[in-house]
């Protein structure tokens, strides 16, 4: 059992579980009923790539794939901050969906040389999925950029919060270094910040999209620490004048405000009635 | 793929496997969607490692019980373990001839095959020949549907909506 192979498999279930968590919020609600199919039916595919993620972390740790899911505090969830952010409207919900599975479509690339049979196994498996999702992300991003203004004001507009803080899915993670070393993690964190950046960054280029999308990349990929040492999730100014990017910290566990609710939602059944099956 | 059974309690297991369904698709076994992956049989000791079609399907776990009673049933067989591996990951391309015209009867259409077939932006066949009627005027609507092996199309010959397996 090796503790920085479980770190890396719980950041990426995290991932899944907790922005499939905010898809399915969807269901009933999405502009017209093809896309309330289409986003349900990615909320599935993502929360079982986590409940399978968690599977192969119990066969190893000896803990029920549920308790991983949903018997966790919330300091003890590992998602960037981005995944637990609110649906808000349809633009920012299409912005951070193609944002993520540009990133995660890099991320399981790589992943698919894991030293883990097994996990590179799921990750092949998740990967033939998944790639429905970005493209029906990219039809969209294609859509609202070519439309009308107001659509694509909005899009706009949720990029610019949306994409400094995608780089949080690039933060390291935990036992960063003993994941490369032993071959879990084929290719760092910081090499794949720097690949999506240039990926998102062209993608957009080529939508005609603003380049003042990107402004903000620069300063938050360095991951400025607070002067406690800590990355922390919320954007603030300390005293000392530097601005903190929003959107860090997930990966050690300092989530936004934003997760409150999602966690209590998510984890309600669990806690008020222990054992259920479903 | 099926192998040459070597002995009669091979053979009854196998016979056994074609009898589990999966409930979302009931009309194809186990067996014909290529699910799998290898019995071994040792004595009395059988052991079936099968591989999950989609890996946020609900229909995994059901599939897992529905195996160890049908090998219950087969007598001669004391010990039962069933396994679920990702490792190969199952792929469209493992289900059976069978399989595919028993999906077409169903009314689900099977997934394409090899050569060239135009694909619309989202990743699907951009015409998919309608079970009902054999049309080839059909569009595709949507890429997700009602379970996660299944996509939207609509036939503009018959005017009927209908789904096709996704090909993964």
């Amino acid at each position: 059992m090796s503790a920085s192979l479980i770190s890396m498999v719980t950041a990426l279930a995290d991932d899944e579980l907790v922005l499939g968590h905010r898809h399915s919020e969807w269901t009933g609600f999405t502009p017209y009923i093809e896309e309330d199919v289409a986003f349900s039916s990615i909320a599935q595919d993502e929360i079982g790539h986590a409940a399978a993620l968690y599977a192969l972390i119990g066969q190893m740790t000896g803990d029920e794939p549920d308790k991983l899911g949903l018997g966790r505090e919330k300091s003890e969830y590992r998602h960037a901050v981005i995944c637990e952010r609110p649906n808000q409207d349809w633009a920012y919900t299409l912005a951070r969906h193609w944002l993520y599975d540009t990133a995660d479509s890099l991320r399981l690339e790589t992943l698919e040389a894991t030293a883990h049979k097994e996990l590179a196994g799921l990750i092949t498996k998740m990967r033939r999925e998944e790639r429905y999702h970005l493209l029906h992300a990219d039809a969209w991003m294609k859509r609202v950029a070519g439309g009308p203004v107001e659509g694509r004001t909005r899009l706009i507009d949720a990029l610019h919060d949306a994409f400094s803080e995608a780089m949080g899915l690039f933060e390291p993670i935990e036992l960063e270094e003993d994941a490369v070393k032993e071959g879990w993690l084929p290719v760092p964190s910081g090499e794949l910040r720097i690949r999506f950046a240039h990926k998102a960054g062209e993608a957009l280029d080529s939508l005609g999209l603003p380049t003042e999308i990107r402004s903000r990349l620069d300063q938050s990929a360095e991951f400025v620490a607070s002067s406690s040492g800590d990355l922390i999730a919320d954007g603030e100014t300390h005293e000392d004048g530097v601005s903190i990017p929003s959107g860090l910290g997930g990966r050690s566990g300092e989530h936004s405000s934003d997760f409150d609710a999602l966690w209590d939602d998510l984890t309600h059944t669990f806690r008020e009635v222990p054992g259920a099956t479903w | 793929m099926v192998t040459v059974p070597t002995t009669s309690l091979e053979d009854e297991v196998w016979a056994a496997l074609q009898s589990v369904k999966d409930p979302e698709i009931p009309a194809v076994s186990v067996v014909e969607m290529g699910m799998i992956k290898a019995v071994e049989v040792d004595g009395q000791a059988v052991s079936v490692t099968v591989l999950p079609t989609f890996t946020g399907c609900p229909a995994v776990p059901i599939i897992k019980e529905d195996v160890t009673s049908a090998l219950a049933r087969v007598s001669g067989v004391e010990a039962i373990q069933v396994d679920f591996t990702f490792d190969p990951p199952w792929t469209t391309e493992r289900i059976t001839e069978l399989g595919r015209k028993k999906l077409k009867e169903f009314g689900l259409a099977p997934p394409t095959g090899t050569g060239p077939v135009l694909i619309t932006e989202i990743g699907l066949p951009k015409v998919s020949i309608c079970p009902f009627c054999g049309s080839k005027k059909t569009r595709n609507e949507n890429a997700f549907g009602p379970t996660p092996c299944r996509a939207l199309y609509y036939c503009e010959d018959c005017r009927n909506p209908f789904e096709q397996f996704k090909p993964v």
